[in-house]
């Protein structure tokens, strides 16, 4: 039989407009990327990175798990569409071949089956209520996504993102395609009979309501109708913020075969960028949105405006990256690795001449096999320094001090601002310096030191730990011995320690060697942010001090006597409005020393 | 309009000041005192700006004649509410008036909090606050007991700083800081006093004068830029750094002695104080008068009024001379209540 | 000139107003304005770590590009470790930082 009329046209043609672009596209990123990434997709692709993949594809992109997770119903919004229409198509190849007999239906033979299925004098009943019922899911589904248009907040969203005239066509069309489909279905059955619960009963109905003879004028034209939304959406779709359907997947295999993003922009940002749904979920934990009311700045608009090569320097510059919105995005999108690269690319400036003055500079102090860098901040935060001070000397450490008479920074505020090549000269600076001193353990008081010193040194052979990590050991080996009190301490964790290094643990174990250990309702990686982010290279002291005041609240709601942090930054940012003391992990460790 | 009651919440000296012009005008006062004496900060002091008069003969006039004048005191009584016929006094004591006047004067900034200047961190780090403490007991010394050689008094700690929420100038610290250089030298004629300043803001008669006082017959330097850093040294010494700006250059030293000039700030009380009495505070924490020139020493209600530091930083001339203005509006106030 | 005695009236001893441009000034000021709050404590200089190194001085420097001194200005700010200790005893609550950056922006190849 032949499965070919006119109205299937402009789906044909947009389905293969569609695949050839994204094909083209696909090809092309991956051509594009660096000889490392090349390496790195070679070996994972025959590794068992390759079926985890295939697994996290079901999961994510079909099922859409992490947004259930956040909110059911959003997760059920995500999950109908994009489960219930790979259903529909699945399952419709299964009916054409039941009814069929044949493997060999073209796509449009599975798509208008219902069409087709009129020359066929045959019902399987069975088969047509399955396709009902996943219609009914699809258009559930549909029905959602209209609600959420009009009452976002209902779905757990206090915000959703704003469109472009691109995603509009798109959006539009996505949502007739199933009504579409449900009109042209009902009324082919109101003629030819057939159809399962659905449009089987909702075909009876037209039939009795409406003369034979429209139904009959209006048979090809609904079909038409379907066909054309379809056709459109599927060209529209590439050029709008639906690109992201397709893109998780092969994201989520190059991730899976440990592509990254680094501070130079690489072919492979393509994939993450474009995998953004927008769904919007990385407004709502945004602090600048919750307490400045700055929303155009968030990651999804960021994304946006990459994409749309109309990044400003603004939209990147106006963030805390504090990765809260890292943590909530259902795609796993490198949200702050793509920000920093593209300020990198704005801000970034080559130069030789920078930084001379560092050249043979060495004004550390003392000798031992453990080195102390104490950061920029904590030279503000002086009772840190003496805190530490006392715990080296409780612990009998032979200590290298590297910048208790003003060191060079770290290197990481210059990374966050976009100055990769200035930052460089620090590393190699410090790298140099700690070296020399053949030092085998560094403590840092400051987590934005430590984590560049993760992440951008090459310490091998040198272990680098937070002053909370080195207390936390001192204590379980023994060599620190603390007396435990009767004070209630809440813990605010750094986002740089937090989500950046992933330590949660070692300053509650300090925390509860020495008193009650009290949380904040946002706690570990759900953690907010103190506002004095050095990532952040726009917003105001009066804008910092209300999103301190607001974490310094919620803190304080938790009836603890002591605010107990384990970084300079928000330490000072927290003090700004406090009603309790708010200390230092290291402080309350040093005066109870027994 | 005899015995009249009205409640002045606060013994300092514009309470005191207060009390006894009203009783003097026949109605009755009772002061409520947080503290278990009269006297507020003045009586911590040891001599007063431009003059050097002991701080003693202020207070200790103002009391004598509250004891001769028989006006009732509640000490160690803390007052949680106020409406204009009525204060709620710890534990839920009521205390019915016929007005009620705010004397309840400021709160000393908490110098801990500026961290990166060691206060209680370090040794000879000390508030202006302990250095008239230390005078009253007749000796500067170092915490090791011996002579300060080199003294750095910071100006603005906790003034003018939007980093601890004190937008504001506190107004005497700029005359204390001189002063107590002065007073310095006169006790350790050897020893160099250092004032690093933002602005040197010498408002009253005779101040600016005692700054050039300073600068000649005592040889006390005055460095235009803030401190932004203490660090300890051997034997309780301190490094500080600033920048001298009028050379455009980092400028670091070494001193015995580092005495903090701490502001005033609104008390912690206030806002509850005004929340119950239904009026606003002021930006910075502190009361405000209804407008600051005819009805200064009122509120935006009827019936409460205010004077000394409660309303901002003030001399101890200026709270004298407010306490006595609004002991005269109190005075018009009840009797035109009277007569209504 | 010989008759001199070898002195004479340098010219950039004199911050002239007149006839300095003040375009880029304003630009930096228009984006900025809590700039003008500075009230010159030197705090930012002396806690700075690039100026505990160097001859570096970064309220001088913005001082006198707001005068409409520029030259030498993006270099000198080139020094700048953007660490943001001047950020945080600022006591006007001068965003120091993006003070730093702007001028490079504005003086500077970005």
């Amino acid at each position: 039989m032949s499965f070919y009329a006119h109205f299937t046209l402009p789906f044909i043609i947009g389905a293969l407009a569609m695949f050839a672009i994204i094909a083209y596209r696909y090809t092309s990123w991956i051509v594009q990327l660096p000889r490392r990434d090349k390496a790195l997709l070679r070996k994972g692709i025959l590794s068992f990175a390759t079926i985890r993949s295939v697994w996290e594809v079901i999961c994510e992109s079909l099922l859409h798990v992490k947004i259930w997770r956040r909110d059911p119903r959003l997760g059920y919004m995500h999950m109908s569409l994009a489960f219930g229409w790979f259903l529909l198509i699945a399952v419709g190849s299964v009916e054409s071949l039941l009814y069929t007999g044949t493997l060999l239906v073209p796509l449009q033979g599975h798509v208008f089956f219902r069409y087709f299925a009129t020359a066929i004098d045959k019902h399987i009943p069975l088969m047509d209520n399955i396709m009902d019922g996943l219609l009914l899911f699809v258009l559930s589904g549909v029905a959602l996504a209209w609600f959420k248009r009009l009452r976002s907040r209902a779905l757990g969203m206090r915000r959703t993102t704003r469109h472009t005239i691109g995603d509009r066509l798109a959006l539009s069309t996505l949502w007739f395609i199933f009504p579409a489909r449900l009109v042209a279905e009902s009324v082919t059955a109101a003629i030819y009979g057939g159809g399962g619960f659905l449009t089987g009963s909702l075909g009876a109905l037209l039939g009795e309501v409406v003369p034979a003879s429209v139904l009959q004028a209006l048979f090809e034209p609904v079909w038409w109708f379907y066909s054309s939304v379809l056709g459109i959406f599927f060209v529209a779709m590439p050029f709008s913020r639906y690109m992201h359907i397709f893109t998780e997947i092969p994201l989520i295999f190059l991730r899976n075969y440990r592509l990254s993003v680094g501070d130079k922009r690489t072919s492979y940002d393509n994939f993450q960028v474009q995998a953004c749904s927008r769904c919007g979920i990385c407004i709502d934990p945004c602090q600048l949105q919750a307490e400045l009311g700055l929303n155009d700045v968030q990651s999804v608009y960021f994304l946006r405006d990459r994409r749309e090569h109309q990044l400003t320097l603004n939209t990147a510059a106006t963030c805390l990256m504090c990765g809260r919105c890292s943590t909530a995005c259902p795609v796993g999108i490198d949200l702050n690795a793509l920000r920093l690269n593209s300020r990198v690319e704005m801000r970034n400036t080559p130069s030789e001449k920078r930084f001379v003055y560092l050249r043979g500079l060495d004004r550390s102090e003392g000798m031992g096999k453990v080195g102390y860098f104490a950061g920029c901040m904590t030279m503000l935060t002086p009772r840190t320094l003496s805190a530490m001070q006392s715990i080296f000397e409780a612990a009998d450490e032979q200590v290298w001090w590297a910048d208790k008479s003003g060191g060079v920074c770290c290197g990481r505020p210059l990374k966050l601002s976009g100055e990769r090549d200035s930052a460089h000269k620090m590393v190699a600076y410090n790298t140099e310096l700690f070296r020399k001193h053949e030092i085998t353990t560094l403590v840092t008081s400051c987590p934005i030191c430590l984590r560049t010193f993760k992440e951008d040194y090459n310490l091998e052979g040198i272990e680098v730990l937070h002053h909370s990590e080195y207390i936390a050991r001192l204590i379980s080996s023994g060599r620190l011995r603390l007396r435990k009190g009767e004070g209630a301490f809440v813990y605010h964790d750094p986002c740089e320690l937090g989500r950046g290094c992933g330590i949660y643990d070692a300053p509650r174990e300090v925390i509860s060697a020495l008193g009650t250990l009290l949380e904040a309702k946002h706690n570990r990686r759900d953690a907010l942010c103190c506002g004095s982010s050095l990532a952040n290279l726009s917003i105001g002291d009066q804008a910092q001090l209300r999103i301190a005041s607001s974490l310094t609240q919620e803190l304080e709601q938790s009836g603890a006597d002591t605010l107990v942090t384990a970084c300079p930054l928000c330490k000072k940012a927290l003090g700004r409005s406090a009603k309790v003391p708010t200390r230092d992990l290291s402080e309350i460790v040093a005066e109870n020393i027994v | 309009m005899t015995e009249k009651r009205v409640a002045i919440i606060g013994g300092g000296v514009a309470g005191m000041q207060m009390a006894i012009h009203l009783k003097e005008r026949g109605a009755n006062p009772v002061i409520i005192e947080r503290e278990p004496t009269l006297g507020g900060k003045v009586a911590g002091w040891y001599v007063l700006f431009p003059t050097f008069t002991p701080a003693e003969q202020v207070v200790a006039p103002l009391k004598q004649r509250i004891a001769e004048l028989g006006i009732e005191v509640m000490l160690d009584t803390t007052v949680t509410a106020i409406a204009p016929t009525c204060v709620t006094l710890q534990h839920g004591q009521l205390l019915r008036c016929d007005a009620v006047a705010l004397c309840s004067g400021s709160t000393l900034f908490d110098a801990r909090i500026k961290e990166e200047y060691g206060y209680g961190i370090y040794d000879n780090v000390y508030t202006s606050a302990d250095l008239e403490q230390m005078m009253r007991e007749g000796e500067v010394r170092m915490a090791n007991g011996e002579r300060p050689e080199r003294i750095a008094i910071l100006h603005c700690v906790g003034s003018r700083d939007e980093k601890v929420c004190q937008r504001h100038c506190s107004k005497v610290c700029c005359v204390t800081g001189v002063k107590q250089a002065i007073e310095l030298k006169r006790m350790m004629p050897q020893a160099e006093v250092f004032n690093f300043y933002m602005d040197i803001r010498m408002f009253g008669p005779g101040y600016e004068e005692m700054y050039r006082e300073a600068q000649v017959a005592h040889n006390v330097h005055f460095v235009r830029g803030r401190i932004s850093e203490a660090s300890p040294l051997s034997e309780g010494r301190l490094q500080i750094k600033a920048e001298d700006t009028l050379t455009g250059r980092p400028l670091r030293m070494s001193v015995d002695m580092l005495v903090l000039l701490i502001g005033m700030r609104g008390n912690d009380d206030n806002l509850p104080l005004a929340t119950s009495a239904g009026i606003t505070l002021a930006e910075n924490g502190f009361f405000h008068p209804r407008n600051h020139f005819l009805d200064n020493v009122e509120s935006e209600r009827k019936g409460i009024f205010m004077a000394g530091t409660c309303s901002s930083p003030k001399s101890i001339g200026e709270t004298l001379c407010e306490a006595t203005t609004a002991a005269e509006r109190i005075i018009n106030y009840l009797n035109r209540s009277n007569k209504a | 000139m010989a008759s001199n005695f070898g002195f004479s009236i340098s010219k950039p001893r004199v911050i002239d107003i007149d006839r300095n441009n003040l375009r880029k000034s304003n630009e930096i000021l228009r984006e900025m304005p809590e700039l003008q709050s500075c009230i010159g404590c030197g705090s930012c200089t002396a806690s700075c770590t690039a100026g505990n190194l160097t001859s570096y001085n970064f309220r001088k420097v913005h001082t006198l590009v707001r005068r409409g001194e520029y030259v030498g200005a993006y270099e000198e700010m080139n020094k700048c470790m953007l660490c943001g200790k001047c950020r945080l005893v600022c006591p006007r609550g001068i965003n120091t930082r993006k003070v730093a950056m702007l001028i490079k922006r504005k003086l500077g190849d970005f």
